[in-house]
């Protein structure tokens, strides 16, 4: 009997690890292709994490534009729109905030520009987490999806052992895998793709070839916050949210970019999906409220022991 | 094709050209030699844009590029393959070869310019799908020029091509820049510091020293005299 | 004490005491208890912003994480109360010692990493707390009172008290910070942080000094913390470790000004009552007001005045004139050379050195000696492994074999700031200076970094500037320097540590040819004077007239060594100079 619990815990564990990993994934690239382009830690990932629940939630809630999607395929349909809204919300931000702080006007200045950069997107943060406050309130909202109380049972495996499938979680995964699909196909393989990989390996150079350094990294910053943003959107059909929730994701994000390796835009997916894991498992054993906890302590372990990151090697530009 | 007039730059605080007057004809080969530090990189980053000027205009093929953003001086026709390689050492080499099509005229002649480079570089075939960091130094030095090649450009801008190599590998390179002269009838600028070799393929040179231009001529004249040895070592008599 | 800061430090004093009485006299007319509560806040996170400026302003080591110091700070002194009826009086000095002992115990680990990781890791210290203290059941602890006893538990009826309390405890802070900003440890940390590698270079023991720093820097935000929860008497997880508290830092200091000790007292004295304000009458319509005004604040301020309202206003209406010179600073005479263990051998002896980055052997078996007083020029074309060698003598870099002596001592395998302190001065290729900071304490920092007192070192920078001719340029800003006197102060910054060898990596770049010449008499000075030189350089007619012998490297090797005269004619340095064809032409 103890080991037939065990078992269903370890394989709903498993299985939600892989599902809440994989969305982990989808929003760690996010981060991991700003700071992988770009060399920017930008503080304010979690906001337009939020950003994307919310647009998703003003799309397609009961009574919104979008309702007529109705419950079922609206809420995803929603998270993918929130992707190009924020692009354009996270482009702008470069083009009038963060381009002046950070990219080429700043190499050669003191620190290269890490300061300015830093905290220019700490002020961002600050501004979109209090203003989302003000706009959309701080009661607590979700985008409501029938299928997020429905679940697939697969078994009983073993004797009464039965893993559990939340419909909407497994729906939000296949989206968040096709997302980072057609992403890691569209930077690897378009001429899009390949000029920002250009700009971020040598901005000087790129520029010789004719490539605008200054719009490659608007566009890389806006997908960077686009692709975040569904993350969000698929997030906000399973959880409850505030404008404060990008803070209990931001350090989601950046262990699972610096568990990739900090450059390495893939490796932040793997580094996502690891989190998924750390976290589902850490359930089993640690109360909840340490399972968070147990995140930063890995996160620290990691970048005190392996900087590099588990999955990539030294990802640091000369 | 490229006009500079009495350009001047100062470069962090330091004053690296001063009135440096030059010009480079459709399809001519023009060297510029000089010791280190005389300011010959800073000259190929002004007039790729990288580097503002302080005084002084550049013109190409008749129309100024002062007003131009750097981005699109490739775009006009210009190549520049700088010093120390700088190839996109995260990308494949087809891929760097790709973005060296980025401008317009690049895309549009894309299968022929492949063909050639492959021809003039057959390494750079061998070795399409491996990631340029892995090259050798000679081998990113092709593919920069390769690189160079595939926006099929007007004027190919090379900066201190064999810098670091041994030289039969530098003497290939130089070899097979004389060919993308003489065949495909590129107008070339070269930096160099390996001065004969450069000199004796070029119809043009002009030796630059801390910033000025101190002697001009065709590569016979410049060959023959001593003071280019002179300046680069040092021996220049104090006036 | 510094040099020279007698005056400002007054001054400074005098604007604090005014400031103060100011203060309390306001408050003491401020009746609305509200507004009474501002008051006190003002200079508790102001004292913050002070302790997290001493650490990411003055050391350059950006932290978003200082309120680890500020919750422990909180929770010792409650959890003092609640469990062991500790005052306050005693609990908040014990919260600095934990405070402290946390400074050690974050720095050990993360002063290994650098920049964005530093800066990273930094954050996940106070929320990985957050979480166990909630985990610990400390969600909401309130601080019981005791009537019987007010005094003794810092509980008064009057509330000015407290704000009197508070600004005490900020002129603790400010003067700590003052004497800091006027010390040598004031001077290593923004030496630090302008050039970390610089600063190694010039002697100082980057780790231990941004170690001190770090522990100063958490006893103060453990005092601010503690006073802090003393005042509000409820401390919940979120309100002490959570993000809001460490950008409360990062916002005044910057808005204020960053790297001053005024700055966190202008940005808390305008941003804290502006938000409070603003929280308290547009609150109930825009909550969470307080947060875009921070978060607009620092932004704008980034973008405007990137560093901070004092330095602008200083700048733009109190530029003081400076005096050309600083008075009545006379120079010592040359101290006695250190005596040589092995009179007889080279100064420097350097064999068989290598070093690889990957396949490219950037310096490969190179040997070569320098004798006591002679000028050694290191030639070569680009990419010839010329700094690289450099990197490894002074011990930037490891080498991967060979040995150097300096005076029969190893040198390789030392760190940095050792190499400097055996008697090897360095200079580098791009300059960096402090630039609003006078000549004399740029030059100062090489006097401290070879361990001398403070009046040795004074002394000793004043001769380093008599040496290379800038006496009369003491005073002025370094940022108003011309390029030629930038790189001579660079080289009196190397001098005043009393090197016995000089290592110069392109002293002569980017001068015309007067100004190379005046350099050039400078060290032909050196030279009389019986410095041991190694110089790199390109410009090579200087470097005929000034080196005694020559070593010229290429692809890493030696390919000479011997006078300049004959050097310059050796067939192998000309092929690597101009090529194998001109000597094919114009050979033998």
């Amino acid at each position: 009997m103890d080991l037939e619990i065990l078992i269903e815990n370890v394989l709903n564990a498993l299985t939600a690890g892989i599902t809440i990993g994989c969305i982990y994934g989808l929003m760690c690239i996010g981060l991991g292709l700003i700071f992988g382009i770009m060399r920017i830690v930008n503080f304010a990932q979690g906001e337009l994490l939020m950003l994307g629940m919310f647009a998703s939630f003003y799309l397609v809630s009961e009574g919104r534009v979008l309702s007529v999607l109705g419950l079922y395929w609206g809420p995803f349909i929603g998270a993918m729109l929130a992707g190009p809204m924020i692009f354009i919300a996270g482009a702008l931000l470069h083009r009038f905030i963060v381009s002046r702080v950070s990219g080429l006007r700043t190499v050669g200045s003191l620190d290269e520009g890490h300061f300015g950069q830093l905290v220019v997107t700490l002020g961002i943060s600050l501004i979109l987490q209090n203003g989302g406050q003000i706009l959309f309130g701080s009661t607590p909202v979700a985008v409501r999806t029938p299928l997020s109380s429905e679940a697939f049972l697969i078994g009983p495996v073993y004797q009464g052992a039965t893993v559990f499938l939340n419909k909407a979680k497994l729906v939000a995964f296949f989206v968040a895998v096709l997302a980072a699909v057609v992403l890691y196909l569209t930077l690897e393989y378009t001429r899009l793709g390949k000029a920002l990989r250009a700009a971020a390996d040598n901005p000087t150079a790129a520029t010789y070839m004719g490539i605008d350094v200054d719009r490659s990294y608007r566009i890389a910053f806006g997908l960077g916050c686009g692709i975040t943003a569904v993350a969000g959107g698929l997030m906000a059909t399973y959880i409850s949210f505030g404008p404060f929730v990008g803070f209990d994701y931001v350090i989601i994000m950046y262990s699972g970019v610096v568990l990739g390796g900090m450059g390495s835009i893939f490796g932040a997916f793997w580094g996502g999906v690891t989190v998924g894991f750390v976290q589902q498992f850490s359930a089993l054993i640690l109360p909840p409220q340490l399972q968070n906890a147990a995140i930063f302590v890995v996160f620290l372990m990691i970048v005190l022991l392996r900087p590099q990151g588990l999955f990539g090697r030294s990802a640091e530009r000369a | 094709m490229l006009e500079v007039k009495n350009l001047s730059v100062a470069y962090g605080g330091l004053r690296a050209l001063a009135d440096v007057t030059l010009s480079v004809a459709e399809r001519q080969f023009v060297t510029l030699v000089g010791p280190n530090g005389a300011g010959k990189s800073t000259l190929f980053k002004t007039i790729s844009g990288i580097v503002p000027p302080v005084s002084g205009t550049i013109s190409f093929a008749g129309e100024s590029l002062l007003g131009r953003r750097p981005s699109e001086r490739a775009h006009l026709g210009i190549a520049h393959v700088p010093e120390g390689r700088q190839v996109f050492k995260t990308l494949t080499v087809r891929e760097n070869l790709e973005m060296g099509a980025y401008p317009k005229a690049g895309r549009a002649h894309w299968t022929q310019t492949l063909d050639r480079i492959h021809t003039l570089f057959p390494i750079l075939a061998e070795r399409a799908g491996q990631l340029a960091g892995t090259l050798s130094g000679g081998e990113q030095q092709m593919l920069a020029i390769g690189r160079g090649l595939a926006g099929a450009p007007r004027l190919l801008m090379l900066d201190e091509p064999s810098m670091g190599l041994a030289p039969t590998v530098a003497d290939t390179i130089f070899e097979r820049i004389s060919q993308i002269h003489r065949e495909d009838g590129v107008t070339i600028l070269l930096v160099e510091q390996r001065v004969a070799e450069a000199l004796e393929r070029s119809d043009h040179g002009y030796v630059l020293e801390t910033g000025h231009i101190v002697l001009e001529g065709r590569y016979e004249t410049l060959l023959a005299d001593d003071r280019v040895r002179r300046s680069y070592l040092g021996l220049t008599e104090e006036a | 004490m510094r040099h020279g800061a007698g005056p400002l430090l007054r001054w400074n004093v005098m604007v604090l005491a005014v400031v103060v009485v100011a203060y309390l006299l306001l408050a003491f007319f401020v009746t609305n208890s509200y507004y009474q509560l501002i008051l006190t806040l003002v200079p508790v996170w102001a004292l913050f912003g002070v302790s997290w400026n001493i650490l990411s302003g003055y050391g350059g080591q950006l932290s978003f994480g200082h309120a680890s110091f500020f919750g422990i700070g909180a929770y010792t002194v409650t959890l003092a109360v609640v469990y062991w009826s500790l005052s306050p009086w005693l609990g908040i000095p014990l919260g600095m010692v934990l405070g402290g002992v946390a400074a050690i115990a974050i720095g050990l680990p993360t002063f290994r990493l650098r920049g964005h990781y530093f800066a990273l890791s930094m954050l996940a210290y106070p929320l990985a707390i957050l979480y166990v203290m909630q985990y610990l059941g400390f969600q909401e602890v309130s601080m019981p009172m005791h009537r019987d006893n007010a005094l003794a538990f810092m509980e008064f009826d009057e509330p000015r008290i407290y704000t009197l309390i508070a600004v005490l405890l900020l002129v603790g802070g400010v003067v700590v910070s003052l004497i800091i900003e006027n010390s040598r440890f004031g001077l290593a940390l923004l030496a630090i942080r302008q050039n970390e590698l610089a600063a190694e270079a010039a002697g100082i023991n980057a780790r231990r000094e941004k170690m001190r720093s770090l522990v100063v820097s958490g006893m103060m935000g453990a005092a601010a913390g503690g006073f802090y929860a003393r005042v509000l008497l409820v401390v919940t997880p979120d309100s002490v470790f959570g993000m809001l508290v460490s950008a409360q830092a990062v916002v005044v200091t910057l808005f204020g000004g960053v790297a001053s000790v005024w700055g966190p007292v202008i940005g808390a004295a305008i941003l804290i009552p502006l938000a409070e304000t603003l929280q308290a009458e547009l609150g109930t319509y825009l909550p969470g007001i307080q947060g875009v005004v921070y978060g607009v604040a620092i932004i704008a301020v980034m973008l405007l005045s990137p560093d901070g309202l004092f330095w602008t206003i200083r700048d733009r209406w109190f530029r003081r004139e400076a005096p050309q010179a600083i008075p009545n600073l006379e120079p010592v005479p040359q101290p006695a050379r250190r005596p040589s263990a092995h009179s007889a051998g080279p100064l420097l002896q350097v064999e068989k050195v290598s070093r690889a980055f990957g396949g490219l052997r950037a310096v490969s078996e190179v040997s070569f000696s320098v004798a006591e007083g002679e000028i050694l020029g290191i030639i070569g074309p680009n990419g010839a492994g010329k700094t690289t060698l450099f990197n490894v003598l002074n011990g930037v870099l490891d080498a991967d074999q060979g040995s150097a002596r300096l005076d029969g001592q190893p040198m390789l395998g030392k760190k940095t700031f050792e190499v400097c302190r055996m008697g090897v001065g360095r200079t580098f290729q791009v300059v960096r200076s402090f630039s609003r900071l006078p000549v004399l304490d740029n030059v100062i920092i090489g006097a401290y970094g070879a361990g001398l007192s403070d009046r040795e070192a004074i002394a000793q920078a004043v001769r380093a500037l008599h040496q290379v001719g800038l006496q009369d340029r003491s005073g002025v800003a370094a940022g108003q320097l011309t390029n030629k006197q930038l790189r001579l102060m660079e080289l009196a910054r190397a001098l005043a540590g009393n090197p016995r060898l000089l290592l110069l990596d392109e002293t002569l770049a980017g001068l015309g040819r007067e100004e190379c010449d005046e350099v050039l008499d400078v060290l032909g000075r050196l030279r009389v004077q019986g410095m041991t030189i190694c110089i790199i350089e390109h410009t090579m007619h200087a470097m005929m007239r000034l080196a005694d012998r020559f070593v010229v490297l290429d692809h890493g090797r030696v390919l000479a060594t011997g006078p300049p005269r004959v050097v310059v004619e050796d067939h192998s340095v000309i092929e690597a100079y101009l090529g194998k064809k001109w000597l094919a032409r114009h050979g033998a």
